[in-house]
């Protein structure tokens, strides 16, 4: 199914200032974001994930720039973009974000009102009583109970489901064509995680908005995905559509990040865990970042860096174990049927959660 | 996990000389493990941040400076406020800073180089002891207070019908009641400040006494002291002397201002406070009698309190950052 | 709410009175009470008299709440009755029962050389902390004027009109003619209900209640055509609606020719405002100053932090804190004098002049920058890092729009909290500054009272600092209910 790209980010090199020293954070990433899909990033902490959804939105914080790259949108490159001015037409309108913890998210001394009419006001440009109609609508739509009541009532009156849903709302509330969301319900207990998972996910189909996930939760991401990117160390390392991950992966890493599924622990057994830390960014990394801690890695990871290898259309993955050369690999034993034993544990209704 | 890794390098694929680079290496765990920081050592951190600042390092040797001649000077000047050897001889009076008399002479024919240092050795002796008394017994109870649930209502309780007061206040009406004199000052400055500085560090302890690493050394059966001596207190020095830094200038101050208003220091004590009062007059005349002991104060405040403040910031350890 | 303001209020008064009781108990247990006449000049002139020395030093004892002092005179006067005559007689049998009675209750009694008889009862340092407290606040009621010369005085409280054709609530038996009146200076509605006494002043203002003292204008006398209600009109400086009321014996002909009644005890008009409302004054317009200075300063050094603005704001604060503000005033005062031709006193041109109010305005408002500046900086920056800004940038508001809209509105608040504290404490105002430049205000009071061991003073000042600081918290406290929406003050817990 041909769906357009809406968003053409194109070899992305993000550098941190630290003291004296310098951190690449993004080294040399490309990603195309279709029109009505969902994208889950992964990784590990550190990896980059935030990072590189902050540079659609200029949102890198002061010690960070980005030092190489294009990302087209709507026909205009973003990172042309040089100050805050110029971004304000993009944040909220076209390319809205939600964070991690929806209790800080909102100003506590203003009402939750206020604080979505402000959005309405500055992007559509309505009047203060058209603003709060249309906020009032969206309350609605993403679930609050009595909301022309509501409106008025300040942060710390709604439990944290709710905030999270005033600030999808208010994200929402100028249909913009991309949202991020960062890690959004991590911070929520696991029911209210399923609510807000199935909130985005009907609210994306009937706006019609592309959803980019940051996660590290595998769980989140065989919800709702569609396309996966498995990213470590600053750069994506697989790329694929979210079958294509779970049953046919093909990079060291992401074989790493699925049996660690605490799912598929087998009872009397040791869980799996990957060993070691991810390498530190301050100096250039030689050959493969993930060698060091890679149980298939060969000598050529700690020379050269991988290339991308194209599996099919859509997935592809930056490892030498996909070089014609390379000894073939088999996934470890516990993922290779990680089809049949997720199935066979859930049963009907498709969610890999416990 | 094991099991696959041998199966991989049990068979590995002969490869011809050109591709023996796509030959699995072994996974070394202790290499995977290696942390790219490297050796931390506090102290080493604290004062490589503290003599990293120049300002710093100025302000230390002057206040230091200061310190050595109010201490070293008086014991071999043989200046006593009470006796006036000199005052019948009138071409010594009001001598302009000159050769033989270094900050020139008093009213009564003193080397106010002399006084001068007399009276700073006082204002410091007042102010460092009057700070040790005000920290050591704000830090003790304060820990204590901070940690101990019962203890907080109590002195909570005391702290706010107490700590209302205007301290300036305070300050006067009890050296009026004690009489003046440098062990009454010393009392009255430290018994006001103390609870403040208890308060103050009350805060900090349970800022910190129930996040998380705290918890997790109770739960491993770290004794309350350990606790304080590994938790606790280096996350205070920092708060700590940023305390003393402010403490000393505000105290060097207040003795100053103290015997400016005649309830500070007696007469017969050497004072920087009483001789800047005394000489306010001869402000147009003998200007030098009047600002060499204002700037002698201001000196050793400010740079007391800049050591102070550049040790506060280099103990912290947020600022330890490669 | 209600119940944890009438405990904050309740504490608040606790605090009070115990400060109040333990600086009294000090003060008189340790201030021989001799001191109180170190700097008296009638002294001297009296040692050789040693009657009159006993009748003024017991006297003055007495006012100042030392002890109870009562010549025969007053002993049958007050216990005599009937037998009044013949107990002021030398060697008088009814006065020698009525002494046997008092000794038993403490007193001590002694004669005279003429032969007349004294007596007298120190008070406990407990006993003066009570009375202070019980003659403190007085309400005014019609009962309250006792003159034996006027038994039958009508005694009645009602609506009438004042000198200018304004409504007035009046009274007649009560110690204040006028107990509510309106006139154009703030706060425009009066009240003389209810009245703070703190006692008399010694030696400084020699017996004057100490609340006049400090809330009576200060210079000459400022006279206008005055007309009194009999109908006669003059020059007077008389501030008709705080008339008194004054014992018939002590009533003289003028004021038979200027009043009705006998409410002829009243303050005056002054050129100079009172040492209240010149510390009120020097400390509203020094505050005002202080904000003005740093608050565009403190966002200005948020906003550029790091760089060479915030860098100088810094050393600019660390001056402040660390040279001794005695030390700073003086530097100042050189360079006001010598480069602008500012006077290094304020009575050298008075309240007339403005050049006298800029050198202490200035210096008072710089004092109070550094604090503020520090505080909204680091709130600033903390606020800039928080995770609703973060929001909001990414909601797609601007720099300003985010600060003006919503960081504002959270620093308001702890702002508001202290606001109270901060004006009203500008009534114990810089105390070093006045006494420096010898303005004539409250601060300047404290030392001076000191200096002369004038205790009353120095109790009446630390009841008035210490009320005003306990309550301006209180309030500070109230008000933040009203900026703040999270916070709803409960009776559990300390709010602070």
């Amino acid at each position: 199914m041909e769906k357009n790209v809406i968003l053409s980010a194109r070899d992305i090199e993000v550098k941190f200032k630290v003291r004296s020293r310098v951190l690449t954070a993004i080294r040399d990433v490309s990603l195309d974001l279709y029109e009505n899909e969902v994208l889950a990033i992964v990784g590990e902490s550190g990896s980059g994930k935030s990072v590189f959804t902050k540079t659609f939105t200029g949102m890198l914080e002061e010690n960070g720039s980005v030092s190489n790259g294009e990302i087209w949108f709507e026909g205009e490159d973003l990172l042309k973009i040089k100050n805050d001015a110029g971004w304000e037409r993009i944040r909220g309108k076209k390319i809205a974000t939600i964070f991690q913890d929806p209790m800080t998210s909102l100003n506590p001394v203003r009402t939750i009102g206020y604080q979505i009419s402000e959005v309405i006001m500055k992007h559509q440009g309505k009047s203060k009583e058209e603003a709060k109609k249309i906020a009032i609508d969206l309350m609605e739509r993403v679930g609050i109970v009595d909301a022309a009541k509501r409106f008025d009532e300040y942060p710390f009156m709604y439990s944290g489901g709710m905030r999270q849903r005033i600030v999808i709302a208010i994200a929402l509330a100028c249909r913009p064509k991309i949202l991020i969301c960062d890690e959004p319900t991590t911070a929520l207990d696991v029911t209210i995680q399923a609510q807000i998972i199935e909130l985005i996910k009907e609210l994306s189909k009937e706006y019609g908005f592309t959803t980019v996930y940051i996660t590290h939760d595998l769980g989140v991401v065989a919800n709702v995905a569609d396309k996966v990117a498995v990213m470590y160390a600053g750069q994506i390392v697989e790329y694929g559509t979210v079958e294509e991950i779970f049953y046919e992966p093909k990079h060291p890493y992401t074989w790493a990040l699925l049996s660690s599924l605490p799912q598929l622990g087998i009872k009397g057994e040791d869980l799996y865990a990957i060993t070691g830390t991810p390498p530190s960014l301050y100096d250039k990394v030689k050959g493969d970042a993930f060698a060091p801690r890679n149980p298939y890695a060969m000598k050529i990871d700690f020379e050269q860096e991988p290339p991308f290898f194209q599996i099919t259309a859509t997935h592809r993955a930056k490892t030498w174990l996909l070089d014609p050369r390379a000894p073939k690999a088999e996934p470890p034993k516990a993922i290779r049927n990680l089809h049949e034993r997720l199935s066979s544990m859930v049963g009907e209704g498709g969610t890999y959660r416990g | 996990m094991s099991e696959t890794v041998s199966t991989a390098v049990e068979n590995p694929v002969e490869t011809p000389e050109d591709e023996n680079l796509f030959v699995f290496v072994p996974l070394e765990a202790q290499a995977s493990e290696h942390i790219a920081a490297p050796n931390y050592s506090y102290w080493r951190s604290v004062f490589r941040r503290f003599f990293s600042n120049k300002v710093a390092i100025a302000m230390l040797i002057i206040s230091g400076f200061i310190i050595v001649m109010s201490i070293v000077q008086p014991m071999f000047s043989g200046y006593d406020p009470s006796s006036t050897p000199h005052i019948n001889e009138f071409e010594t009076h009001f001598n302009w800073p000159n050769a033989t008399y270094w900050f020139g002479t008093d009213k009564v024919g003193n080397s106010l180089w002399d006084v001068v240092w007399a009276g700073t050795r006082n204002s410091l002796l007042i102010a460092f002891v009057a700070t040790a008394i005000t920290t050591v017994l704000g830090v003790v109870v304060g820990a204590f207070w901070g940690y101990s649930k019962k203890a907080d209502v109590v002195l909570l309780e005391v702290y706010n019908v107490i700590y209302n007061i205007p301290y300036t206040l305070f300050v006067m009406v009890m050296m009026y009641i004690l009489g003046r004199g440098i062990g009454t000052l010393i009392f009255t400055l430290s018994c006001t400040s103390w609870l403040g500085t208890a308060y103050f560090i009350r805060v900090q302890v349970m800022i910190i006494r129930d996040r998380e690493y705290n918890l997790a050394s109770r739960c491993l059966g770290t004794s309350t002291w350990n606790i304080i001596k590994h938790n606790v207190l280096p996350f205070l020095v920092s708060v700590i002397v940023t305390t003393v830094s402010r403490d000393l200038p505000s105290f060097i101050s207040y003795e100053v201002f103290l015997s400016y208003l005649g309830i500070g220091l007696t007469q017969k004590t050497a004072s920087l406070g009483r001789m800047i009062q005394d000489y306010a007059q001869y402000m147009q005349s003998s200007w030098y009698l009047f600002w060499i002991p204002v700037t002698i104060s201001a000196l050793i405040s400010v740079s007391l309190y800049i050591v102070g403040q550049t040790m506060a910031d280099a103990s912290d350890p947020k600022t330890h950052m490669i | 709410m209600r119940r944890y303001i009438w405990g904050r209020i309740l504490r608040s008064i606790l605090s009070i009175f115990l400060v109040v009781t333990l600086t009294i108990v000090m003060i008189y247990t340790n201030i021989p009470r001799k001191n109180v006449f170190k700097n008296d000049s009638n002294i001297s002139k009296l040692v050789s008299r040693p009657d009159d020395y006993i009748s003024y030093t017991y006297n003055i004892y007495d006012r100042l709440g030392y002890l109870d002092y009562m010549t025969q005179n007053d002993l049958c006067r007050l216990k005599a009755g009937e037998q009044y005559s013949s107990c002021v007689q030398k060697g008088s049998a009814v006065y020698a029962a009525l002494q046997k009675e008092y000794e038993a209750k403490g007193y001590t009694f002694n004669l005279f050389t003429t032969g007349y008889g004294w007596c007298s009862r120190d008070f406990s340092p407990f006993e003066t902390a009570w009375n202070f407290f019980a003659h403190l606040v007085q309400v005014d009621n019609p009962n309250y004027v006792q003159d034996e010369d006027n038994p039958n005085i009508e005694r009645k409280v009602y609506f009438g009109t004042d000198s200018n054709g304004l409504p007035a609530l009046k009274c007649s038996g009560c110690e204040h003619k006028y107990l509510i009146y309106l006139n154009g200076s703030f706060p425009f509605i009066h009240f003389n209900i209810i009245t703070l006494h703190y006692g008399y002043s010694f030696p400084d203002y020699a017996g004057q209640a100490i609340e006049d003292v400090i809330s009576d204008g200060q210079g000459e006398y400022k006279q206008s055509q005055v007309t009194f209600e009999t109908g006669m009109t003059s020059y007077s400086a008389a501030d008709l609606h705080s008339c008194r009321y004054k014992a018939t014996s002590t009533l003289d002909t003028l004021d038979g020719k200027k009043f009705n009644d006998n409410y002829a005890d009243c303050t005056n008009y002054f050129t100079d405002p009172s040492m209240v409302s010149t510390s009120y004054l020097f400390g509203i317009l020094s505050l005002l100053l202080a904000y003005i200075i740093a608050v565009p300063a403190g966002v200005k050094m948020a906003q550029k932090k790091d760089k060479w603005q915030d860098k100088l704001g810094i050393v600019y604060v660390n001056i402040m804190i660390a040279v001794p503000s005695l030390a700073f005033i003086y530097f100042v005062k050189l360079i006001g004098n010598n480069l602008f031709q500012l006077p290094d006193k304020f009575p050298i041109y008075g309240f007339g002049d403005l050049r006298s109010y800029i050198l202490p305005i200035v210096i008072l408002a710089l004092l109070s920058t550094s604090g503020t500046m520090i505080w909204l900086r680091r709130f600033m920056v903390d606020q800039a890092s928080s995770d609703y800004v973060k929001f909001a940038k990414a909601k797609g508001l601007s720099q300003s729009e985010i600060f003006r809209r919503h960081i504002l509105r959270n620093a308001i608040i702890p702002f508001v909290n202290s606001l109270p504290s901060n004006i009203i404490l500008c009534i114990s105002g810089a105390v070093i500054t006045e006494t420096v430049f010898s303005i004539p205000g409250m601060g300047k009071m404290l030392p001076d009272a000191i200096k002369a061991s004038n205790n009353s003073v120095i109790v009446a000042l630390t009841f008035l600092f210490t009320a005003l600081s306990i309550f301006s918290l209180l309030l500070g406290d109230i008000l933040i209910t009203f900026v703040d929406p999270r916070i709803q003050l409960t009776s559990k817990g300390d709010s602070r």
